[in-house]
């Protein structure tokens, strides 16, 4: 297959290479599908969240779909609407940080191998802390939009993510430090085929738990939607945000759990196994696709805990990151010397 | 202390001054300054009267049975005992009693209606923990029991349908089999909420020992209803000073010692079994005869007598010319969220000549200034749902 595009465009090996890449980050798994996941994710959410409220959820728009491009429309609505800049706001922050949000929380996904052919593409042994860092990066900018909107309740969302962020990252890192253990390798995609035999998720069980406790936190999906609390903080960090901002600050989340979602299913769910192969479908559409659905999985099953849980509140939260989900990253973390001492 | 006053103290101790509300997700028709320290609330002030209607005045100059829509309108989710509460105070203003068939309408309704309000209160204080699940579910659990009264007097809400000496519809004729599913569905209902809601990990850590009220403080700041008696005191007007039939009916006040969000959560459950015992019994005992008293029915013409055999009563002369001696009277009546203190004073004529309604919401609010401050912000709205806190009602 590539032997054929080479001799029919008449591309080098380089250019090919590039234009993998590109379709990489631009179509799968990059920004199209991200965008269409999230469509899809909220979608899911909202018909979830209904159909155990008894209700029916998005609807009327496309009727036909049960309403699966609402968002769409919400997306034109607050295209529409005016932007308000509050006159206490600094305004370069404001303006700019929803979209610096929106790139940063795609950045994992650049680092998140989904196929063999990722290998060859990007060239990169370090992905597993590239990924790890680059989720970290944006309760950091969260704690600055809140700062720069001048608001009461942004300024104590922003807090409270600050102190969140500190109880809940470290953990995140022990957790991805013992799947390091496991796999002994920092890069992911040789950690995927060091899931052959035995998925990460069964392999340490612990860590997985944790690693999925910090992605409720940290894309603040319920119980842990502490930063946002609506009955108590309005929108937190966003409360002053209108119009398309809003809607880009809205998504912000959902990309946010997406990237989380692919690094989980490619550091547990063994990524793209048991599909493997060469080529253009089987080295790279195929095994892409197969992480993305794991990934998928991982996400409906988080959105879902909306429709069960109340809010935690933040001291009691702390606790909890300080206290047990501590231990825990701890246990998962002897686990793995465990495992590695007695040469599994 | 003014409002500018309140900032300034603000200033001065180098707190967050918060506004939450009156257009705020968390505060309803009302504002609630609260200053905090880091996370803990140091100091609350509930700012009340944005939906003030001045309900007191304008029955002033009404007929008294033209109040009977309005004095209702306050406590919206609770209109029966509203009602009821006006109702008892013009009744014991002119001398009129009311026939026993009427009563127990009115105990059935008014039971109905505290169901329906504690549904509503438990919604509320579930989408102020921040699930919309059982905010979903308690109001439309509410759905069967609202049809049924809606079937009997068109309306969904406000029926006023109490009048001095009666009430207005006879109860439809399958209305005790229909009043029966309804309960049972409820019953069947409870096991969910206890399941998703009542048992949740997160909603015990959120509501036990929070907002923990002591029995003396709540008998001091003079606290009613559900909410006195989460605290540990029995009080409940049903039972200490029996209006209508309560007195020949047999059911329980539930007591609990706790104080905190989560006795208030299951006391209203507690409650709401209460009541349906109530209704089921009332259904069993309910007498035959007329809902409205013997000299009403008398006066009026054949067509409405002819009407009344349909199950309807019309608003005749007897009432609209009702014009009480002088004197005052006084009702009390426990309403869902406590109880209801009515007072009325004739000047004998056709009107009002004053008319002071004292709402169990007003009497709640104590909780703001005094259980509030020393919690986290995270439970300012979790005490405010768990004490069904209803702006309208307090503001009248």
């Amino acid at each position: 297959m590539m032997a054929l595009s080479l001799l029919i465009l008449g591309l080098s090996r380089l250019e090919l290479d590039l234009i993998y890449s590109l379709l990489y980050i631009l179509i799968l798994p990059g920004f199209a599908t991200a965008l269409l996941i999230t469509l899809f994710i909220i979608w899911f959410e909202r018909k979830a969240a209904a159909r155990v409220q008894m209700r029916y959820g998005p609807l009327w728009v496309s009727r036909r779909t049960g309403g699966i491009i609402q968002l769409l429309a919400d997306g034109i609505r607050f295209s529409f609407q005016e932007f308000i800049l509050p006159a206490g706001a600094d305004a370069l922050p404001f303006v700019f940080l929803p979209g610096l949000l929106l790139s940063f929380s795609l950045m994992p996904v650049v680092f998140t191998p989904v196929a063999p052919a990722y290998a060859i593409l990007f060239p990169a042994g370090y992905t597993l802390i590239l990924a790890a860092a680059f989720t970290m990066i944006i309760p950091v900018l969260l704690v600055v939009l809140g700062w720069a909107a001048d608001n009461k309740f942004s300024f104590l969302g922003s807090l409270r993510e600050a102190y969140l962020l500190i109880s809940y990252e470290v953990p995140f890192l022990i957790s991805v430090a013992s799947m390091f253990l496991v796999y002994r390798t920092l890069d992911l995609s040789f950690a995927v085929l060091e899931q052959r035999s035995l998925p990460g998720l069964l392999a340490n069980p612990l860590a997985a738990i944790v690693f999925l406790l910090v992605v409720i936190r940290s894309t603040g999906r319920v119980p842990y939607d502490i930063v946002e609390a609506d009955s108590e903080l309005v929108f937190g960090p966003y409360t002053e945000y209108s119009s398309l901002m809003f809607g880009l600050v809205m998504g912000v989340p959902y990309m946010e759990l997406y990237g989380y979602s692919l690094f989980f299913s490619v550091l547990f769910l063994a990524g793209w196994l048991p599909i493997s192969g060469t080529g253009w479908l089987m080295g790279f559409m195929v095994p892409a696709v197969v992480t993305v659905l794991k990934a998928l999985i991982v996400m409906c099953f988080l959105v879902f805990l909306r429709s069960v849980y109340p809010r935690f509140k933040l001291n009691r939260a702390m606790e909890v990151g300080w206290g047990w989900v501590m231990y825990l990253a701890l246990a998962g973390l002897l686990l793995s010397v465990i495992e590695v001492a007695i040469g599994w | 202390m003014t409002y500018e006053a309140l900032s300034q103290v603000s200033q001065e101790e180098g707190l967050i001054e918060l506004q939450v509300g009156p257009a705020h997700a968390g505060s309803g028709h009302m504002r609630i300054l609260v200053w905090v320290e880091g996370d803990t609330v140091v100091k609350v002030d509930p700012d009340v009267g944005f939906v003030h209607r001045g309900v007191e005045k304008l029955s002033e100059g009404r007929l008294y049975v033209k109040a009977v829509p309005m004095v209702e309108r306050p406590s919206l989710v609770d209109t029966v005992n509203a009602n009821l509460a006006y109702v008892e105070a013009v009744e014991a203003l002119a001398g009129i009693k009311p026939p026993p068939r009427a009563s127990y309408v009115r105990v059935i309704t008014a039971e109905i209606s505290r169901i329906i309000s504690h549904l509503y209160g438990i919604a509320i204080f579930g989408i102020f923990l921040g699930t919309s699940t059982v905010f979903m579910w308690a109001l439309a659990d509410r759905e069967p029991f609202i049809d049924l009264l809606e079937e009997m007097t068109g309306a969904r809400i406000t029926y006023s349908h109490i009048i001095p000496g009666g009430v207005r519809w006879e109860l439809p004729a399958d209305f005790g089999d229909r009043i029966e599913t309804a309960l049972r569905y409820l019953e069947n209902r409870f096991n969910e909420y206890e399941k998703l809601w009542v048992k949740n990990p997160v909603v015990v850590a959120r509501t036990q020992g929070v907002g923990r009220l002591s029995r003396e403080d709540a008998i001091r700041l003079g606290v009613v209803g559900p909410n006195l008696r989460a605290s540990g005191v029995k009080r409940d007007i049903r039972k200490d000073r029996p209006y209508e039939v309560y007195d020949q009916l047999d059911f329980d006040v539930p007591v609990r010692h706790e104080g905190d969000c989560y006795a208030r959560l299951l006391i209203r459950i507690d409650e709401m079994r209460e009541s349906m015992k109530i209704i089921r019994q009332a259904m069993k005992q309910i007498p035959d005869g007329k809902i409205v008293y013997d000299d009403y029915y008398n006066k009026m013409s054949p067509l409405f007598k002819k009407i009344y055999d349909e199950g309807r009563v019309k608003i005749t002369q007897s009432l609209t010319s009702l014009a009480p001696p002088p004197g005052e009277a006084v009702s009390l009546v426990e309403g869902g969220r406590g109880e209801m203190f009515y007072y009325l004073v004739s000047d004998g004529t056709r009107f009002p000549y004053r008319f002071r309604s004292v709402t169990p919401s007003y009497r709640n609010l104590p909780f703001f200034t005094h259980v509030m401050p020393g919690q986290k912000l995270a439970d300012v709205p979790a005490i405010y749902g768990s004490i069904d806190y209803f702006p309208p009602e307090a503001d009248r």
